[in-house]
């Protein structure tokens, strides 16, 4: 393996080809290691024979959740080593996806496909020289691979994942994301197999290479697949497979191989490169952190915002301690839509378990935004817990230059590629000169090299001061990122402390946003929702050339009028509406809240909820009933009213003006939920609290919930017959714990005779129908 | 998208949307364009398929022999939007539920129409796609589709409830030589679909 990333190595090519070749094409390929050995071992030898000097094994299903054969998963690995291991030469194992889908959007815990991993890792690791990781569609998947090979083995780890023709994985990771993250978590060779052939391959390869410097691997397809005669075939060469590969061996590739359609011929052909030197590659290093889908390259300037902090935030925090993710995600995603091009995550409060809230918010943060995230914790422990869960390379924030703080951290964010913001201050506090400032930063480089962490994985926060408190020290501040960035280190700093205790805080922090700017401050740590703060950023862009042509200043404010407030809002008005009345039955959310405000100014709580609200409601309501109005304008209703709403309960604090409440869940083994939500939006309208379970919830927890929350009422939810079965269990489980709440279902299998068989008290048909009965129902009660 | 695609689509939207003819508001049209772009910039749309000469096993059983009765072979095909399209209105049922209903409607019509506008390159004497579910046949079915093209290849999968993920996906196969249209005869949801009551139906 020494000659990794030297000399080129080749690999073997397809082995389901040779397998229909020979007539072994059965449900399980991974058993024939033990009812074929001789067949398999042949495949095997004749990939030697035509070159190859690693061998792979035929193991690709051979994982917990995936393979469903005959044999011990143990067994089976170990006839695959034997077979390979008759070809004499260096044996991979080769691992495959599970098959099954991540979370958020699958069912396949992050937790569950390590777990998987390292059953495998634990079953070949003293049998095998190391292993391929091939055919990965989801990076999120493939980086617990890597952590379980990681963290149970010693051997070489190669990782490759398939791109489809748009240049992208299968869950929208560019190559760029692939190669950084890949390399980042420390794999010893990255690449692409699979997906096309090398012609199409051939500029993922160059967007490979030219970010990373680890050695690349391609193993393409046999070209791409015609339908001749109705049948589908490869058709390419071996010759023109074999030019095709070249241009990728001059381009710097060190590692060479085929996949889909190849056969010994095609590798006889590539074994010329064998041995070869490897062509250097160019690659700049990069400070830059990623989601699955988003690099955010520290170049420029780059936005954090600072939201999600509970510091000095009332409504976040209790948001943080009763875990209302709702909140919280609409706070990400108003970051995003504001400007925001990664988030800081901070849940540091004195009731919070940091190390096991903060993987659950990454998670949670995962589903629904795809921005980058900044760790933000003192608890290394946290810190960890967080960074293995995040799907991507995340920032950490933060080490200073104490010893002790950078010898927890630092291990970390080597093992996950981690990017650090070190904080230009260390035991003793904050140095008042910008060149004490600049020594603690190079201190921290240094010790981060010595953890084998490169430099651009540090950012530096030369701290921003108090003006009211040490005004002449804001200038040192200014002075340090000047100074930083001449070393060409990536600078943050939290901009708005400046202005503590003083009036008009938006203009200075603006105005030292600015100031900052011009030193080089890459990353501002500020509230994007501040639109003249990000307005400074967008000008700032332009200024000083980083926005080419003035193309993004020129798109955000092109329909810019300055308003009478000379305020820089770049937003489209709302349409306007004079009354509450007239808000709810157009759909107006933003303006809803303010007019309910004014209402409430001059009447009692419960006379706008019932002769406004309620009133609008039931006109919208008829008006879609009698197809006049149709469903998202029932829902941009039901939305305002909600907001509406939200005024008046906050003016009772008793909450009388709720119903009651009602459980909603979307069945077990039932995964799409979009009826289900659209049900919960209305009702919360029609002035019902609403616990949300979620999707494929099993019978137990909607028992649970019921039993805590003591609803008036149960929804479920199924929309496919293959469901409905788990509805009727649900229901039973609720008879049987003796639930006194009405059970509501709906669902698009669902009609009134189905309800009545599985024991359901009412069906409804639609969102607004249930809103509707739960109020006759609850005026029947009283 | 261009907008002689947007106009073939936006009938089948406003169908999924419970559009019953009223005077649509202007806003909702100019949602749908918006969702539609939307949907087409996050969909990655993958697909795979197989031709037979003789149908596979499960399908020498009503519905699927009357189905492909004088055909000269069957296609079978599975397609999905990725998981790009799920995340989108995940994303907006946060963030504007309204919005977030018709990206999803948008989604559902999008798949069909590029899964249609794909199986049209591969002959032009080809059948509407019958997907298990249709004329009673049994939605578990679909697991006979994802043995013989293991679609896990283009990131989809199926759940033991036999929902396919990502959201936006199709599983069904095609007849090869015999044109077929789609009707509403052997739905299964022919006795409470709200379509047919009103005289119309869920498909193009």
């Amino acid at each position: 393996m020494l000659r990794l990333g030297k000399k080129i190595l080749v690999f073997d090519g397809g082995f389901g080809s040779e397998l229909e070749r020979l007539g072994l094409l059965g449900d399980v390929p991974e058993d024939l290691n033990i009812t074929a050995p001789e067949a398999i071992s042949s495949i095997h030898i004749s990939y030697a024979n035509a070159g190859a000097d690693i061998i792979s094994t035929n193991t690709f299903g051979l994982n917990p959740i995936k393979y469903h054969g005959r044999y011990g998963l143990e067994e089976v690995a170990a006839a695959a080593c034997e077979n390979a291991k008759k070809a004499g030469k260096t044996v991979f194992f080769d691992v495959g996806p599970t098959g099954a889908m991540m979370e958020p959007m699958g069912s396949l815990k992050f937790e569950e496909a390590y777990e998987a991993y390292k059953t495998v890792a634990e079953i070949s690791r003293d049998i095998c020289d190391g292993y391929i990781l091939e055919t990965f569609t989801d990076i999120y998947e493939l980086k617990a691979a890597i952590l379980a090979f990681k963290e149970n083995t010693d051997l070489p780890i190669f990782a490759t994942m398939t791109f489809d023709q748009s240049g992208r994985t299968l869950t929208g990771s560019t190559p760029e994301i692939v190669a950084y993250t890949l390399e980042g978590l420390g794999v010893d060779a990255l690449g692409v197999n699979c997906s096309l052939g090398p012609k199409e391959l051939t500029p993922i390869v160059g967007r490979l290479l030219s970010s990373t410097k680890l050695p690349v691997i391609v193993q393409p397809n046999r070209g791409l697949p015609e339908l001749k005669n109705g049948k589908t075939v490869y058709s390419m060469s071996s010759d023109e497979f074999f030019e095709a590969v070249s241009e990728m061996v001059k381009m710097g590739v060190s590692v060479v191989g085929g996949c889909c359609g190849t056969t010994p011929e095609f590798i006889k052909k590539l074994s010329v490169f064998s041995g070869q030197n490897v062509k250097e590659h160019e690659h700049k290093p990069l400070t830059a952190v990623c989601s699955q889908s988003i690099i955010c390259s520290l170049d420029g300037v780059k936005i954090c915002g600072e939201r999600l902090n509970p510091t000095g935030k009332k409504k976040l925090k209790e948001a943080l301690i009763n875990e209302d993710f709702d909140y919280i995600v609409s706070e990400a995603l108003n970051q995003q839509e504001n400007g925001a091009d990664l988030l800081d995550l901070n849940c540091g409060l004195p009731q919070i378990d940091e190390k096991t809230l903060m993987p659950r918010l990454i998670k949670k943060l995962q589903e629904f935004c795809d921005l980058p995230i900044q760790i933000d914790s003192s608890d290394s422990a946290a810190i960890e817990a967080a960074a293995r869960v995040c799907n991507g390379i995340p920032l950490i924030n933060s080490v200073n230059g104490d010893e002790a703080v950078m010898a927890r951290v630092f291990p970390v964010a080597k093992k996950y590629g981690a990017v650090v913001l070190g904080l230009a201050m260390d035991e003793n506090g904050v140095p008042k000169t910008a060149e004490e400032r600049l020594e603690i930063a190079k201190r921290i480089i240094k010790r981060a090299g010595d953890y084998g962490i490169p430099p651009e994985k540090i950012m530096i926060d030369a701290l921003v001061v108090t003006a009211s408190a040490e005004q002449e020290l804001v200038r040192e501040t200014l002075k340090a990122v000047g100074l930083v960035s001449a070393l060409g280190v990536k600078t943050a700093l939290g901009v708005s402390n400046v202005s503590f205790g003083l009036p008009n805080r938006p203009l200075l922090n603006r105005t030292f946003l600015a100031m900052a700017l011009g030193q080089g401050l890459n990353m501002p740590i500020m509230n994007p929702s501040d639109s003249e703060m990000v307005g400074t950023v967008r000008a700032f862009e332009l200024l000083s050339g980083i926005d080419k042509n003035s193309e993004n200043y020129i798109s955000i404010y092109k329909d810019f009028v300055p308003a009478a407030s000379g305020t820089l809002s770049a937003k489209k008005e709302e349409k306007s509406a004079d009354t509450l009345y007239d808000c709810v039955r157009s759909g107006l959310k933003n303006r809803a809240s303010e007019l309910a405000k004014k209402e409430l100014e001059h009447r009692p709580p419960m006379e706008v909820v019932n002769d406004i609200l309620i009133k609008a409601l039931n006109d919208v309501g008829q008006l879609y009933e009698q197809g006049k109005l149709f469903l998202p304008q029932l829902i941009s209703s039901a939305e305002a009213a909600k907001s509406a709403f939200a005024e008046v309960t906050a003016r009772l604090p008793d909450s009388s003006a709720k119903k009651g409440r009602v459980v909603l869940a979307t069945v077990k083994g039932d995964v799409h939920d979009i009826g289900k939500n659209i049900v919960k939006v209305v009702v919360q309208s029609y002035g019902w609290e609403v616990i949300d379970l979620g999707k494929d919830v099993p019978p137990s927890d909607v028992v649970n919930a019921v039993k805590k929350f003591e609803p008036f009422a149960v929804g479920l939810s199924a929309l496919m017959t293959t469901t409905v079965p788990n509805m009727k269990e649900t229901i039973g489980a609720l008879r049987e714990a003796g639930c006194k709440a009405k059970i509501f279902v709906g669902g698009a299998v669902l009609n009134p005779e189905t309800a009545e068989k599985i024991g359901a008290d009412y069906y409804t048909a639609d969102a607004l129908e249930m809103a509707k009965t739960l109020d006759s129902a609850l005026l029947a009660e009283r | 998208m261009n907008s002689s695609e947007y106009e073939f689509l936006k009938p089948q939207i406003l169908n999924y949307l419970g559009f019953r003819g009223a005077d649509g508001d202007p806003g909702v049209e100019e949602m749908i364009w918006a969702c539609l772009k939307e949907v087409e910039e996050a969909a990655q749309f993958n697909c795979l398929y197989k031709f037979f000469d003789a149908p596979p096993e499960f399908l020498n059983a009503e519905p699927y022999r009357e189905f492909l009765s004088g055909s000269k072979g069957v296609i079978v095909t599975a397609s999905t939007l990725g998981i790009g399209a799920d995340r989108l209105v995940k994303r907006l049922f946060v963030s504007d539920p309204a919005k977030a209903a018709v990206a999803d409607c948008c989604a559902s019509a999008y798949i069909e129409f590029l899964s249609d506008r794909f199986e049209k390159t591969l002959g032009d004497d080809l059948s509407y796609r019958f997907c298990p579910g249709y004329g009673g046949s049994s939605v578990n079915d679909i697991k006979y589709i994802f043995d013989i093209l293991h679609p896990e290849k283009i990131g989809m999968e199926l759940t033991p409830s036999m929902f396919m993920l990502p959201s936006k996906s199709l599983a069904g196969v095609v007849a090869v030589g015999k044109r077929a249209e789609k009707s509403c005869r052997d739905c299964f949801m022919a006795k409470s679909c709200h379509y047919l009551k009103e005289g119309k139906r869920c498909y193009a």
